[in-house]
């Protein structure tokens, strides 16, 4: 797992909360969400197969009736939060079921990218590297998710 | 009109081809439902998910984050085949690696 400094994009305000993006990032934002949307729709694309996890990995029949089973379900779901993240790019405030779709967005977007960087855990930020725009992408959205899961866990009530 | 042809012969079914599944698994034996280490979820995140999913604390949520971290896989939760699949299925959708194995 990967650990991220933080960084001020989502604060909690009363029981909402307050989006700080620049027209920039609400751009981008909106981007990859077409991106994610774009996948899921196409439904066969080598990149999502991290999003669709082996639930049997020592039995094949099993984890076949287990795909078939929920595959539409994790595609629904993203579909939705996908749709979320849409409609509420532009807005200054979301509420707290509104921002675990974002959060829903931007960690299946690092899972996709971070599959397809093949990132490891003690990566170095490497100005050189190959695909560098994916990889500075893939580091904002950590930036992006280590914030907004600051924000959702304020509303735990366990926590 | 062609004459009536003769009942085929029923195949023998082999039960064995469908209970194959079964016959390996202990219906008495608990699931368990293990959640393995990838190098791309943030650990923040994965805290977040099991305080959502199982109700943990804070505490309890982060020491099982930090076992699945360092010892590369943790068991996060135990019960039936259907609640264990139903939770697999949960993780998927928050897109943490889990999986599900019976307990011997």
């Amino acid at each position: 797992m990967n650990n991220h400094p933080q960084s001020v994009l989502f604060t909690r305000s009363g029981d909402q909360i307050e989006i700080h993006l620049n027209r920039e990032e609400r751009s981008l934002t909106k981007q990859l969400a077409q991106h994610l949307r774009a996948l899921l729709e196409q439904d066969s694309h080598p990149h999502l197969r991290r999003l669709y996890p082996t639930a049997y990995p020592d039995n094949t029949k099993r984890d076949a009736e287990y795909i078939n089973l929920v595959h539409n379900d994790l595609r629904e779901t993203r579909l939705k939060a996908v749709n979320t993240v849409e409609t509420t790019s532009e807005n200054n405030i979301l509420q707290p079921d509104e921002l675990d779709h974002w959060i829903t967005v931007i960690s299946s977007l690092r899972l996709i990218i971070g599959t397809q960087l093949d990132v490891s855990e003690t990566e170095q930020v490497d100005p050189e590297r190959p695909n560098s725009m994916e990889y500075s992408i893939f580091l904002w959205l950590g930036l992006f998710l280590e914030n907004a899961v600051e924000v959702s866990s304020s509303f735990l009530i366990n926590n | 009109m062609t004459p009536q042809p003769a009942a085929p012969e029923l195949p023998k079914i082999d039960i064995d081809l469908y209970e194959n599944t079964e016959r390996d698994e202990d219906k008495e034996q608990p699931w368990i439902v293990v959640v393995w280490n990838d190098p791309i979820n943030l650990m923040s995140y994965v805290v977040l998910v099991f305080q959502k999913l199982f109700g943990y604390n804070y505490q309890k949520a982060k020491q099982l984050m930090l076992d699945v971290h360092h010892k590369g896989r943790a068991v996060v939760s135990s019960g039936s085949r259907e609640k264990s699949e139903l939770d697999v299925l949960r993780l998927h959708e928050y897109g943490l690696w889990a999986t599900m194995e019976q307990n011997r």
